[in-house]
């Protein structure tokens, strides 16, 4: 296999699915809508969490939706993420699919070139939070290199969970089951982690369960370059889980799709 | 020295020729002057010719799903180089789960195949860089423009930028979508996609081009300028390997088919092959209704024609008829001839009409079902997208 070749190929892909979006830009704000509303009411509802002593402790900051923020972001990759899949499927619907498949290029500069754009994607739509998130009176104290770390570790969460979205995509082909089965495995997984709530303050075995959660050291990583600065360790474990969920569905995904065909 | 028959190309005069095996010699025809040159073939070139060299190689190919779905059937047949072949069913039959193996879509179950010389499991990629295909799903994005679509698959074959755009102006001029070029695909009609999709399958110059019922679902016209570039494309040198489930089609554009049915191949030859299998051509002869005696000489006459297998009585058919029927091989030489004896006679006649058999009678013979039945029982495709 030829690497330019291949970077080549993932570069038309990759272009192609950012035409389309440009063109129907309206999906950037479709994933958008939930966190939103999470954004703008939960943590109106939840503000009085701020108050609690140990909260304070627990997170060095006494404002609900500056803690909540690194949950919004989550939950924004993890809802673009989950759409991800559904290009795949409508490609297999249309046919466009099988017109790649019989180009002489590689199954794999075919995922990639979608992953790359979803991630693109999402770092629009978490630009678009961070924002809103100012407009709600959050600071980000890592300043603006901690928001080049935050886009970093959103494109790179990005591309790991939509892994499972094009895994599914891949496996069967349905719109219908792609979609809930994304949306199935990220709430609960969100409640289970340390995004809406600091570990301490989770009963025992939902702390348990968050430990292992890869969603509970993203949330850490995004709550420290928040709330206060550059904690290394955090950033670092949050790049380890990206790294194993990451491996796990892209390496699940591709291997699917060439089984699929040979 | 052997004595040869010819026809006149031109006045389909009969000609008698004394020749040797392997020697050219010239021709003029008595009758009308044209001149030609004639060589009889030896056994050797007789060898050569029908030893064509072939693209496409399909052995005892099988194909299962879900373990017991039989959906191609120890099927083999050979492709020649430059030809257009045609596989010819109903829906269902295993056409398209046949293209979709020989493009490496789709794994077979047993068997096997090379295009080229290349296996098409064991060497996928450099298959893949020598066919075309165009799906029946047509494989378009509808976000992009036609050019866009285009610049696209040339980017999937690694055609340099420079050469690519004028590929492209190339291609959509040939298609006639240089007018829409940049237009996205949203406001195009099914026969504009169509000739879009066959488009995007040729940007690499494929050595074989496989389409997967190119005209299902077209008005005529769109189905005419599809046919029209098939052809054209063809004449460049382009072997094409077609599935459809239109005799009119198979008529029309295969050189050689297989036809095809419940995964397997029931017949396979030239369209005219497999006619002559159905039996013979028909040739009607009406006169005036009074004219007794012309039909009678006319029988007599032609009853002694060569090439004629059998002369019906007068008379018969409808009632209020003069007529009679002449069934021959050949029907479109003898028809000539036909004519030709009853000038020659100065017998007058009304009517003459050819009746060719179809493809559809020879399907009908072969399977005992007529395409027609089968299409609108299985209007739901069982196929679908299972792979």
């Amino acid at each position: 296999m030829n690497f330019m070749e291949m970077l080549s190929e993932i570069v038309s892909i990759f272009n192609r699915w950012n035409k389309k979006l440009v063109r129907q830009p309206i999906l950037i704000f479709f994933n958008l809508i939930q966190p939103l509303v999470w954004f703008l009411l939960f943590t109106q509802a939840f503000s009085a969490i701020g108050d609690i002593p140990s909260f304070q402790l627990l997170t060095g900051t006494s404002s609900y939706v500056t803690f909540f923020t690194a949950a919004v972001i989550i939950q924004t990759i993890t809802s673009s993420a989950l759409s991800s899949g559904l290009g795949l499927v409508t490609d297999f619907d249309s046919g466009f699919m099988d017109k790649m498949r019989v180009a002489p290029i590689s199954k794999s500069s075919i995922l990639f070139g979608r992953l790359f754009s979803a991630a693109l994607t999402t770092i629009i739509q978490v630009a678009i939070i961070i924002v809103i998130g100012f407009a709600l009176g959050v600071t980000i104290a890592s300043g603006m290199v901690g928001i080049i770390i935050i886009f970093i570790l959103t494109a790179l969460f990005g591309i790991a969970w939509s892994g499972i979205s094009l895994f599914v995509a891949l496996t069967t082909k349905n719109q219908e089951t792609t979609l809930s089965v994304g949306l199935l495995t990220t709430f609960p997984l969100l409640f289970l982690s340390a995004a809406v709530m600091p570990l301490g303050l989770l009963p025992d075995w939902v702390q348990q369960v968050a430990k292992v959660n890869p969603f509970t050291y993203v949330a850490q990583a995004f709550q420290s370059l928040i709330i206060n600065g550059f904690e290394w360790d955090k950033i670092e474990y949050a790049l380890i889980a990206i790294l194993i969920v990451g491996v796990l569905s892209v390496g699940a995904s591709i291997m699917v799709f060439r089984k699929k065909i040979s | 020295m052997l004595e040869v028959k010819l026809e006149c190309p031109k006045c389909k005069n009969q000609i008698t020729i004394q020749v040797k095996q392997g020697e050219k010699i010239l021709i003029t025809c008595p009758k009308c002057k044209t001149q030609g040159t004639f060589t009889l073939p030896t056994e050797k070139s007789v060898q050569q010719e029908s030893k064509k060299e072939d693209i496409l190689i399909v052995e005892h190919l099988r194909k299962t799903f879900d373990k017991d779905i039989l959906a191609v059937d120890n099927i083999s047949f050979r492709v020649h180089k430059g030809e257009i072949f045609g596989f010819l069913g109903p829906n269902g039959a295993g056409k398209s789960t046949t293209i979709k193996i020989l493009t490496t879509l789709l794994k077979k179950t047993s068997g096997k195949a090379t295009i080229d010389g290349f296996d098409i499991d064991a060497q996928q990629a450099q298959v893949r860089r020598i066919i075309g295909y165009s799906s029946q799903d047509v494989g378009v994005d509808n976000d992009l423009t036609a050019r866009e679509n285009l610049l696209l698959q040339c980017q999937f074959h690694h055609i340099p930028k420079k050469k690519a755009k004028k590929k492209v102006d190339e291609l959509l001029k040939t298609v006639k979508l240089i007018e829409a070029a940049d237009r996205r695909l949203k406001t195009f009609s099914g026969g504009m996609r169509k000739r879009l999709d066959l488009a995007s399958s040729l940007v690499s110059g494929p050595k074989i081009l496989f389409l997967d019922e190119p005209t299902t679902g077209l008005d005529p016209q769109s189905r005419q300028d599809i046919w029209d570039y098939v052809i054209k494309l063809n004449r460049q040198g382009m072997t094409i390997f077609l599935t459809t489930q239109y005799m009119e089609e198979a008529d029309h554009l295969a050189n050689r088919l297989c036809i095809i049915d419940q995964g397997k191949i029931v017949a396979q030859g030239t369209p005219a092959e497999l006619k002559e299998k159905i039996g013979t051509d028909k040739i009607k002869l009406l006169f005036k209704i009074d004219d007794v005696e012309s039909c009678e000489k006319a029988r007599k006459l032609l009853f002694k024609l060569p090439g004629i297998e059998t002369v019906g009585e007068c008379g018969l058919g409808l009632v209020s008829e003069n007529g009679l029927t002449i069934m021959t091989k050949n029907g479109s030489a003898m028809f000539v001839r036909v004519v030709r004896a009853l000038d020659e006679e100065d017998i007058s006649f009304e009517q003459l009409t050819l009746s060719v058999p179809t493809l559809d009678e020879v399907f009908l013979k072969l399977t005992g079902k007529t395409l027609d039945v089968i299409e609108r029982k299985k209007a739901v495709k069982p196929v679908g997208r299972r792979r």
